[in-house]
């Protein structure tokens, strides 16, 4: 099966068409808002006062941005706080994007007030988005996708339904030769046994189980009982009564391919396949990952449950990945169909199979990567972006 | 796939499941007919209490320090005697992982 995508110099396949211009701050923030088709990351991290690991974590989040296929060409500027960092230093940053053959520019203004460097990167955002946008789609094999997913707000039709149809969609993905990433360090402490099973060897079976254990370890230096931190207070209220239950239904949405290893945050893998990410769950923090390791587009499994008050549902998240939201939750679809972008609840209602359901969203994929916008997309909120550090703020 | 008219339903993933997940609001005394993902056999039971949609009902007695199996797993250990047709979650089952608040962490 095929889809429409931009081709790149790497030869990797676009399912968007943007300019991206980082590091974030003031800079990259008013550029972005004020010439069409920019992005930018909207987050504090910028490195400042982070150990090595997480300046490092930091740099490959914002390389891989600009690396990823969705993104045309690239704005590049040194007025980030963690600038002064050589992990972050504009050249470097610049210099290992330019890699891939795209178009990276720098915005030299080390004598400019920030206004004046505002209007250079104006002046050059507009041209570079007008160059981006005489490329024209193609036809290009499923393959070349990749597609990330997290559940979240997950109650017990996530991992009945929801999880087991995102499941069938990556089998199909990677059975026909595409990329898929899941991961959730939390989300695996009680079903990692049955992931290292599906490891492609021995030495991506310890890595599975050594960032379960790290994990647990972490969170048992607390001293609390994680059930009062996670399952989240959502998950119980939606039924989930443990993390091992939890567990056991987040990890049905990776299918059953083989696991081919373990990434970094931001990690790019080496080849196509399934992989485990070790990231953390949050919304604002793992779809960034995601694009930042090449996914094109990225999924949000929603069990929704037991959500409280007026939750908001939509999230820029994945910056220049656009985000579809999954639910398989009636009583979910029903009061946030608005924000729902694909509907698995038929197949608890005795309409459809999994297998049926599976399709379904194989097919909704392709059309968003041929350029249909999802949910999200028709909003010009950006929520904020946290980065996965790990180390002590110092 | 999974529900069927008025009858309620309940879902057991595994044969091994001592738990079934509930797929519509039962209340109690309701009829129950349970289904197993991983056969075509069902069984009835009756609730014992009232079950909203998406939450366990325990299909066998299961006694204080049992564990509690869903998806052919351990999902936890019963804190208390849990009855066939009762509820089963945080007030009456305690996870193993991840027990910082134990002394030899769970």
């Amino acid at each position: 099966m095929t889809f429409l995508g931009y081709e790149r110099p790497d030869g990797s396949i676009g399912v968007r068409n943007y300019v991206l211009i980082i590091p974030g701050g003031i800079i990259s923030d008013v550029i972005s808002n004020f010439v069409t088709g920019c992005k930018t990351i909207v987050t504090a991290d910028s490195g400042s006062g982070r150990s090595k690991r997480d300046r490092e974590t930091i740099a490959r989040t914002l390389i891989g941005l600009g690396m990823n296929p969705n993104v045309a060409s690239v704005i590049v500027h040194g007025r980030g706080l963690g600038s002064g960092y050589p992990e972050l230093n504009v050249n470097r940053l610049a210099d290992a994007i330019a890699k891939t053959g795209k178009r990276v520019e720098v915005l030299d203004g080390s004598n400019d007030s920030t206004l004046d460097l505002v209007v250079k990167g104006i002046n050059l955002a507009r041209e570079m988005v007008q160059e981006a946008s005489r490329l024209r789609r193609r036809e290009f094999d499923d393959s070349n996708l990749c597609v990330g997913v997290k559940c979240g707000a997950s109650d017990t039709t996530s991992g009945i339904v929801g999880n087991p149809v995102v499941g069938y969609f990556f089998d199909k993905l990677v059975g026909k030769g595409g990329t898929a990433l899941f991961g959730e360090n939390t989300e695996i402490i009680g079903a990692e046994h049955i992931l290292a099973k599906r490891a492609v060897n021995d030495e991506v079976a310890k890595a599975i189980l050594e960032v379960a254990r790290e994990t647990e370890e972490r969170a048992k230096l607390i001293g609390e009982d994680i059930r009062t931190i996670n399952p989240v207070p959502s998950n119980i209220a939606g039924g989930i009564t443990t993390l091992e239950e939890k567990s056991l239904g987040a990890i049905a949405k990776s299918g059953s391919m083989p696991i081919q290893g373990v990434l970094k945050y931001g990690e790019r893998p080496r080849r196509r396949g399934l992989y485990f990410v070790d990231n953390w769950m949050s919304m604002l923090s793992i779809f960034l990952g995601y694009a930042a390791a090449g996914a094109q587009i990225v999924l949000f499994q929603l069990g929704g449950g037991g959500l409280v008050g007026d939750t908001i549902l939509y999230s820029s998240g994945g910056v220049v990945a656009p985000l579809l939201w999954l639910t398989a939750n009636p009583k979910t679809y029903r009061r946030f169909g608005d924000e729902i972008d694909f509907y698995s609840g038929t197949v608890i209602e005795g309409k459809e199979t999994i297998q049926e359901a599976g399709e379904r969203l194989y097919n909704l994929i392709l059309d968003v990567a041929s350029g249909t916008m999802t949910k999200t997309e028709t909003l010009t909120h950006v929520d904020p972006n946290q980065i996965y550090t790990v180390d002590p703020m110092l | 796939m999974f529900l069927n008219g008025d009858v309620k339903i309940g879902l057991a993933i595994k044969s091994v499941d001592n738990v079934a997940t509930v797929l519509n609001d039962v209340s109690c005394g309701e009829k129950i007919l349970v289904k197993f993902a991983d056969n075509t056999s069902t069984r009835t039971i009756v609730s014992r209490e009232n079950i909203p949609f998406g939450f366990k009902v325990a299909l066998k007695d299961i006694q204080k320090g049992e564990y509690v199996i869903k998806y052919g797993e351990v999902i936890g250990r019963a804190t208390e005697f849990i009855g066939e047709g009762h509820l089963v979650h945080v007030h009456n089952v305690e996870g193993l992982r991840g027990r910082g608040d134990l002394k030899n962490g769970g």
